[in-house]
């Protein structure tokens, strides 16, 4: 017994120090000295790694820069966002060192951090790359610039609590953050079209802060306390040290991480339940609530030319219900702007040179240039076996169903769904006839969110359309254009093959099984009381 | 001493199912963590739980059975339980609740589930890989005379023809090192030693082909960052900014078991064509990968294979000789 109790007591303490030894970013070892030699070998990193986008002089314009937004940083100006400094302070090596290592989510800087990928730098190179990098500016051999004299003091954490989250909202509404912000934190406020940046005068969109998944330096408290405390250099994000106290500052903190959507629902089904009566046609409707929804994300197109890096909708939540006759779609995503018009005259046409991926200053991104859209794209045939057609518009043996709405048509009060068909991207899609057009929608936009519903018959006439079966998996995609983000034709998001399921209502024989499965147990229970009973 | 800490055969039994229990659940997936070094745990599926908890069960049966003692020993505190010695009450709630989680199993099973069909697929599938393409070699790797001297009079004019995507950087980088070589914002080993070759006015036909390479080699990583980056990440780890949009993820080169296994003819071939030319056993219509041959010439795919399997840290498999 002693034996055991010491191997269980081995077993949790492993468990233990695996989840405490997952604190990284921060450097485990002593920080190496800047020396000529460190410089010269992160030198050969920086080459290899770190040029093509940040460019030979690390002016932040090498080959790629041009496709990616936000472009790469500038190293020459000595501008950081990312700090534990005062606001417009030099970064200290370690702020650096931690934006290297965990990188930028929602942007093309990736983690660099040799604990978390294969071939990522070890610490002693992310030093060199960053000494390195440091000595692209002049800032920083000014001894009066030195930045740990200018670090931020972080206080004492004030615990999230409804209280805590509910005096940060106060905050948030009297320091107009929803200026920019927007009211439920989408990043939709009124300002948040005239902003620029101060680097090269590009236009910024302030922060989505419900993308859980995105905060650019991290998404905790501590992280977001930073921000205010520090400001974010370069942006129109400003320090709040001089306007809102320590514990004020915790406190907005908590609020903004309580507008972050954590957990994404990525299932590859979509089940739709069966609904007695009507099916709604507006969004706004509660027999939505009795719906499951799943979260499908997406990608640029990458795939064919114009590629596009820079998608401004990376998730898109979809619900769904069908009745007798109908089934019915709701889907959900954030877009900071209403776009319901469309200047085909400005539409993108493909350079004759080298134009694999569209370089964003080509394509104008404000809002009422391009409309918002979105698309739920099917199978025309029923899939045989797991033959489906290409995700990416089909091919030209498997066509495939688009039910295309569009923001310009239903602001114009026309019908707001196209059904349209397409066989591969290569090919311009087609229109079904007027006859055909059996697909209705209603999209309605409202503080940075689209809700569309988009219905159909369940079955219909037309030999291009999606017919729908129950209890089969039926391949589902998605294509959407944010269009104040340049998006229009090819250029959009778009989502691979997922799986909408309708549900028949449970059989009666589940029931039946499980109450065997009691019976049994209870009398074979009831047999051994009896048994010991007698035996007494 | 022994006698101390001796318990009764029927908490041994218990103990033993959660201690493996807790082993197949918790340490299989840790020590396979450690074992192949990658951030996530090798995945234990839930057969080989109930395969080894069964194991388990029959080999504490016959432990128990071999002996009359230690069955007797086994069954005490299971019939003082039945005839009520623990308290009434406390048999009667554990009654209760056995047959109840056992008709929750049954209803679990039996309810009809909507899990997305799998479907296999074949990661490398050869059934319509032309076969003159497996001994096809790269180009690049191996440069004729003819080119490497080209090269070599290029550098003595100073005027290295570089692809047209990374002309405006390199250019802006000659504006403001005027007076260094062009070549020199290579930072490498064998550019260094061919341009002191070439200042000295001896260069080595070896040397030339190894600067030539780093050339090449530089211009395969531009390629790569603008191409091929967005889904594969600039580590080759699968993991670019559009990863998560792929229901099936790029290719992790850094993987055993992935660019290392097959030969560079073929890694060409699959540049070339993209998910849209695979066999269907390789379920190509969920494959993202860009038929590359539209929008790029052979020696630009080449130079991108070089720097995909240099940033992996790889080399291709060799060719079988027949």
């Amino acid at each position: 017994m002693k034996r055991v109790f010491i191997l269980f007591l081995l077993v949790t303490g492993c468990l233990l120090l695996a989840t405490l030894s997952n604190a990284a970013d921060k450097p485990a070892k002593a920080k190496i000295p800047n020396t000529p030699e460190a410089r010269e070998r992160g030198k050969g990193i920086y080459f290899k790694r770190c040029s093509f986008c940040h460019g030979l002089l690390g002016d932040g314009n090498g080959p790629a820069a041009q496709q990616m937004m936000p472009m790469p940083r500038d190293f020459t100006t000595g501008l950081y966002k990312f700090r534990s400094t005062e606001t417009g302070a030099l970064p200290t090596d370690e702020d650096l060192f931690m934006t290297i290592s965990r990188g930028i989510p929602g942007t093309a800087m990736q983690t660099f951090d040799s604990d978390k990928i294969k071939n990522g730098l070890a610490e002693e190179e992310r030093w060199q790359v960053m000494y390195y990098i440091k000595a692209f500016s002049d800032s920083f051999a000014d001894k009066d610039n030195d930045p740990y004299q200018q670090v931020v003091k972080v206080s004492n954490e004030v615990k999230s609590s409804p209280e805590s989250i509910a005096k940060g909202e106060k905050i948030f509404k009297e320091m107009k953050c929803w200026e920019c912000h927007g009211d439920r934190g989408r990043g939709d406020g009124p300002n948040s079209a005239k902003l620029a940046d101060k680097f090269k005068g590009d236009p910024i969109l302030p922060f989505d802060l419900t993308k859980g998944w995105r905060y650019k330096a991290g998404n905790t408290p501590l992280d977001i306390y930073k921000r205010f405390s520090t400001g974010i250099n370069g942006t129109p994000m400003p320090s709040f040290v001089d306007s809102l106290n320590e514990e004020e500052r915790w406190h907005l903190a908590n609020f903004v991480v309580s507008l972050q959507k954590r957990e994404v629902k990525n299932e590859s089904v979509l089940r739709a339940r069966y609904v007695n009566g009507e099916l709604p046609s507006a969004p706004d409707n509660p027999a939505w609530g009795k719906a499951e929804s799943i979260d499908v994300q997406m990608a640029g197109q990458v795939i064919a030319k114009p590629r596009w890096e820079n998608p401004s909708v990376d998730l898109v939540t979809v619900k769904s219900i069908y009745n007798d006759k109908e089934i019915a779609f709701l889907l959900e995503w954030g877009d900071r702007f209403k776009d319901a018009v469309h200047k085909p005259e400005l539409d993108y046409k493909l350079p004759n040179e080298y134009g694999g991926y569209v370089k964003w200053k080509d394509i104008p991104q404000e809002p009422g240039t391009f409309t918002d859209s979105i698309a739920i794209q099917f199978s025309v045939k029923a899939a045989d076996g797991t033959k489906k057609p290409h995700f990416f518009r089909g091919d030209s043996s498997n066509p495939v169903n688009l039910w295309v709405w569009k923001a310009d048509l239903e602001e114009g009060g026309k019908p707001s769904v196209e059904d349209v068909n397409a066989l591969g991207y290569s090919q311009p899609i087609r229109v079904q006839p007027e006859k055909d057009q059996q697909a209705k929608g209603k999209g309605v936009w409202s503080g940075g969110v689209w809700k569309v519903v988009i219905k159909r018959p369940l079955t219909t006439d037309g030999k291009n359309d999606i017919q729908f079966e129950k209890s089969k998996f039926i391949p589902i995609a998605l294509n959407v254009w944010d269009g104040s983000n340049g998006e229009h034709n090819l250029i959009m998001s778009l989502s691979s093959w997922h799986y909408l399921f309708l549900e028949e209502s449970k059989p009666l024989s589940v029931y039946l099984y499980a109450f065997l499965g009691i019976a049994i147990t209870g009398i074979g229970e009831w047999w051994l009381v009896r048994r010991s009973r007698k035996e007494r | 001493m022994k006698e101390r800490f001796k318990t009764s055969a029927f908490l041994n039994t218990a103990i033993t199912l959660i201690v493996v229990y807790g082993i197949i659940k918790w340490v299989i997936p840790l020590v396979s963590r450690q074992i192949t070094g990658m951030p996530f745990p090798l995945p234990v599926p839930g057969t080989l739980m109930v395969f080894y908890l069964i194991l388990t069960i029959i080999a504490l049966f016959i432990y128990i059975t071999f002996s009359e003692e230690r069955l007797k020993e086994f069954k005490v505190p299971v019939e003082r339980f039945l005839s009520g010695d623990y308290g009434i009450r406390t048999r009667n709630i554990v009654l209760a609740v056995i047959p109840l989680i056992a008709g929750w199993q049954v209803y679990d099973f039996t309810v009809p589930k909507a899990a997305a069909p799998t479907s296999l697929r074949i990661q490398h599938p050869s059934s319509n890989f032309p076969k003159n393409m497996e001994t096809l070699k790269n180009p690049l790797e191996n440069p004729n005379d003819n080119q490497i001297n080209t090269f070599i009079e290029q550098a003595k004019q100073g005027s290295i023809e570089f692809i047209q995507q990374v002309k405006e950087d390199i250019g802006r980088w000659k504006e403001k090192n005027p007076d260094k070589h062009i070549l020199s914002f290579i930072p490498t080993e064998p550019v260094m030693k061919f341009l002191n070759e070439l200042k000295a006015g001896n260069i080595s036909k070896e040397t030339a082909k190894s600067a030539l390479h780093e050339k090449n080699l530089f211009e395969g990583r531009a390629l790569y960052a603008m191409n091929c980056r967005p889904c594969h990440g600039d580590s080759t780890g699968g993991d670019g900014p559009m990863a998560d949009g792929f229901k099936l993820r790029p290719i992790n080169f850094t993987d055993n078991g992935t660019i290392e296994t097959i030969v560079e003819g073929y890694t060409f071939w699959r540049v070339s064509n993209g998910g849209i030319g695979l066999p269907t056993e390789a379920t190509p219509w969920d494959s993202a990968m860009p038929v590359w041959k539209l929008n790029l010439t052979d020696e630009e795919r080449w130079k991108i294979i070089m720097a995909e399997y240099d940033l992996a840290q790889k080399t291709p498999r060799q060719p079988e000789k027949h």
